[in-house]
């Protein structure tokens, strides 16, 4: 049977290669779509790791220094806590005054706990950075915060602990990384008190970098960003170093309750003890709210898009193998007074188009499979993509077959003498 | 004559079979409608709107960067980079300088108002051409000596004050204080040098760090006396720059490129830490490539729908290709059909995109845009039916063409 459709596709092959390339074509739209739509529901369904419900952000802008979050700073290697340029800015006077902002907050009876850091969760900043472990490289990204930053994000410690006093007298810098950065350096070890950057990148100062607590998770730009390896480092406002720049976010938890009034408080407290800073405070929950927006922007866009295409497709489809089917009225005829049912030739017309889309499937699985194979997009897991392509499979079949149900009716309803009247 | 008749075929086959007409139709103006509408926000973004009137013969300095063999530091251009080297340039008749838009706070009667503000120097108001609506804007004496005035935009009298007028009246904005003097028409928000919702002296910034950096948060618009004069001054900017003293060893030049904002836009695509411009004609490249995969699907489907109707009329061709009738006529004659068709479709795809732009504005997606069709918009739009329509009936008029009179009388073209 299927030997035999091969052979009536092969028979009228320019006008079938033409259909079939549509049909590939159609089949690489409704997979660039379901991908990334399964990719967004694969990473959904994923823990982000800490609380969005009663926090606040702050960032604030100092007036005073160029090296801040709207700028990117690429260093060739390494260490992203070495500042970008040597010169002092007066850091550890910011840093005094961001220990007095944070006690000005606690002292609000709203206040439950306030930190600082480098990165808030959905603020689009990033500071991505790499180690080097045994000629093994470790991307992740960084942030930078103080003792109550996971207390505040309702962070959750799966092993060791959060920064605290106990690291003040370190010999080392103490930090946190998320238990997927754990697992992928100390596979079967336990991380708690292990150094890991023992190769360090060429004129790196500072103290080696010892973990001493794993997290489930951080994934600062939120549910539909693709979980990272991630790593804390202390952010010590108290830090007697020249050179540690100063963390420019805020996080403020609040009690339950606590109304919108709170917010112009807040920031009458914080530019009464800060006046030349600026201050742009945001609830959490309203900066999830604008990032989801930004996220499916594109899928909304491209799933609007391809949905016209595919009706476009299936109309013209609908047409072509209409017109191929009047054109075949006496092959039809002379099949039906040769005993052919209604039923057979029902099925050998959806039987070609089908042979047809399973070519252009197995083509287009050849094409999108170059993505995973060449890692294009290194986020997106390979199962992600033999989702997508299962989805896209299952809804170009129902696409074509439709299509050429109402031509293959429209054949087989012709009377055998009417048909071969033609000859 | 020959194309009349061709255009009367071209009409009679058109109403022969009405649903493959609808058909072509629909893909026809959905294609066009996509692109039109990529091609109008693109329009909106680059072309020259007001208040932006002089863009043809401004440049700006939307850039700046420090280099060294492994350090990048990428941000606008300072205070320190505009005044001392961006001033008196050969063939530049005026400097304005602005800040990127900060967002900011204000706090009244329990409300918060989230706004746009952006310092600026006396020349902005001089090269763009705003529409004051109330007052004027702030003046070189204003700059100097740091008066707390503000010009604010429409969307923010409202925000403010209701639908009363704004003059003389105060906004808190961060904190500071500032009379309105001024209230200008809303600018969307996709202009990089005019939006905004309240316009400030640079001089009344909190404090005088700024004065002292040669990578800020400010852009340098550069008024030239004709666009001739282009090349000359970023040739005079960047050997100026050379003299710039480096902050720290590991950067070894800075550069801060005198540019359109189309280039500045490639330069942030497609520059390099070697060569710091974009080279357009990549962003041009890149924008056709976008376009030409989205038309793929399209040309196809339509190339499908015309190669089945033209076996349709196999017939009429074997009658006219043994009354002697060319390949070339018939080629000729397909595609003058498949171009009215397109055409047709590219009408009512023009008439769609006004519809969807319009949903698009109603809908506030960007901020302040009221998207349009305009003369240039209709002129791509009419463009890219001629080319649709050639690409798509080129391969089907072939096929026709070389169809033998004999099969095609005996109606048997496989």
């Amino acid at each position: 049977m299927i030997r035999h459709l091969l052979r009536l596709a092969w028979n009228r092959k320019r006008a079938n290669l033409l259909i079939a390339l549509e049909i590939l074509l159609s089949l690489i739209v409704l997979a660039g779509v379901a991908t990334l739509a399964v990719f967004y529901v694969d990473n959904y369904r994923r823990p982000i790791g800490f609380e969005v419900e009663h926090i606040w952000t702050i960032a604030i802008e100092m007036h005073a220094d160029r090296a801040n979050s709207s700028i990117t700073v690429q260093t060739g290697q390494g260490d992203p806590a070495a500042p970008q340029t040597p010169v002092d800015r007066g850091y550890r006077e910011q840093r005094a005054l961001i220990a007095q902002l944070l006690l000005a907050l606690r002292d609000m009876p709203e206040v439950e706990a306030a930190a600082a850091a480098f990165i808030t969760p959905y603020s689009g900043n990033t500071w991505n950075s790499d180690i080097e472990i045994k000629g093994k490289t470790y991307r992740y990204g960084g942030n930078e915060a103080t003792d109550d930053f996971a207390r505040v994000m309702g962070i959750e410690v799966l092993r060791g602990r959060w920064f605290d006093r106990e690291d003040d007298g370190a010999a080392w810098s103490p930090v946190v990384v998320n238990d997927r950065l754990a697992r992928e350096i100390f596979p079967d070890k336990d991380p708690i008190g292990e150094f890991i950057d023992e190769q360090r990148p060429a004129g790196q100062q500072g103290p080696r970098m010892r973990v001493v607590g794993v997290i489930r998770e951080f994934r600062k730009d939120g549910e539909y960003a693709s979980p990272e390896n991630f790593l804390f480092t202390r952010s010590r406002l108290d830090d007697p170093s020249l050179e540690a720049q100063p963390p420019r976010e805020l996080v403020v938890r609040v009690r339950p309750g606590t109304t919108a009034a709170f917010e112009e408080k807040a920031v009458g407290r914080l530019r009464a003890a800060a006046p030349d800073w600026t201050f742009q405070t945001e609830q959490l929950a309203q900066s999830r709210e604008t990032a989801h927006r930004l996220w499916l922007a594109p899928l909304a866009a491209a799933g609007i898009v391809s949905g016209f295409l595919l009706v476009m497709v299936a109309m013209g489809l609908t047409g072509v193998l209409w017109l191929h089917v009047t054109q075949r009225t006496r092959e039809i005829g002379l099949r039906r007074a040769k005993g052919a049912t209604v039923a057979d030739i029902r099925r050998q017309l959806v039987g070609e188009v089908a042979v047809l889309t399973a070519i252009a499937c197995l083509a287009g699985a050849a094409i999108i499979a170059q993505l995973p194979l060449l890692e294009v997009f290194p986020a997106v897991r390979p199962a992600v993509y033999g989702v997508s392509l299962a989805i896209s499979f299952a809804c170009i079949f129902a696409l074509t077959l439709t299509c050429a149900w109402m031509p293959a009716r429209v054949a087989s309803s012709v009377e055998p003498a009417e048909a071969l009247r033609y000859e | 004559m020959m194309l009349r008749n061709h255009l009367t075929l071209a009409w009679r086959v058109l109403w022969r079979r009405p649903f493959f007409t609808a058909t072509s139709l629909f893909g026809i103006s959905f294609t066009l409608v996509v692109l039109m509408v990529a091609v109008a926000l693109l329009d909106h973004i680059f072309a020259p709107m007001a208040p932006e009137v002089r863009q043809d013969r401004t440049l700006g300095i939307f850039r700046a960067r420090f280099v060294g063999e492994h350090s990048l530091w990428n941000s606008a251009a300072g205070y320190r980079m505009l005044d001392r080297y961006a001033r008196n340039l050969p063939g530049v008749e005026r400097l304005g300088i602005v800040s990127v838009p900060a967002e900011v706070h204000s706090y009244t009667s329990g409300r918060r108002i989230e706004s746009f503000l952006r310092r600026a120097d006396a020349d902005y108001w001089r090269i763009l051409d705003f529409d004051f609506l109330e007052g004027g804007p702030f003046t070189d004496q204003d700059v100097a000596g740091g008066s707390a005035v503000a010009v604010i935009s429409a969307a923010t009298r409202e925000r403010f004050f209701g639908n009363a007028s704004a003059m003389g009246r105060t906004i808190t904005a961060d904190g500071q204080s500032f009379r309105v003097i001024g209230v200008v028409s809303n600018v969307p928000a996709t202009r990089p040098v005019a939006s905004g919702d309240i316009f400030v002296p640079l001089t009344t910034a909190k404090t005088d760090a700024y004065r002292q950096e040669l990578l800020g948060d400010f852009f340098g618009l550069l008024l030239a006396r004709s666009s001739s004069e282009f090349p000359a001054i970023k040739a005079e900017l960047e050997s100026r720059l050379k003299s710039v003293e480096m902050p720290d060893r590991e950067y070894d030049r800075f550069e801060a490129p005198a540019e359109t904002y189309f280039e500045s836009v490639a330069g942030q695509q497609f520059g390099t830490k070697e060569d710091v411009r974009g080279h357009p004609e990549r962003l041009w490249a890149a924008m056709a490539l976008v376009g030409c995969l989205f038309l793929l699907l399209p040309t196809v489907n339509l190339v499908n729908l015309n190669v089945s109707r033209i076996m349709e009329r196999a017939s009429e061709i074997g009658v006219r290709k043994s009354f002697g009738a060319s390949s070339w006529t018939l080629v000729g004659q397909f595609v003058v059909e498949n171009v009215c068709l397109t055409l047709v479709g590219g009408m009512i795809g023009f008439a769609l995109s006004g519809a969807v732009l319009y949903a698009i504005s109603a809908a506030e997606i960007i901020p302040y845009a009221q998207l349009r069709l305009n003369l240039r918009v209709f002129l791509y739009g009419f463009g890219l039916s001629v080319l649709f329509g050639l690409i798509s009936g080129v391969y089907p008029a072939w096929r026709m063409s070389r169809l033998h009179p004999v099969a095609a009388l005996r109606g048997a073209a496989r």
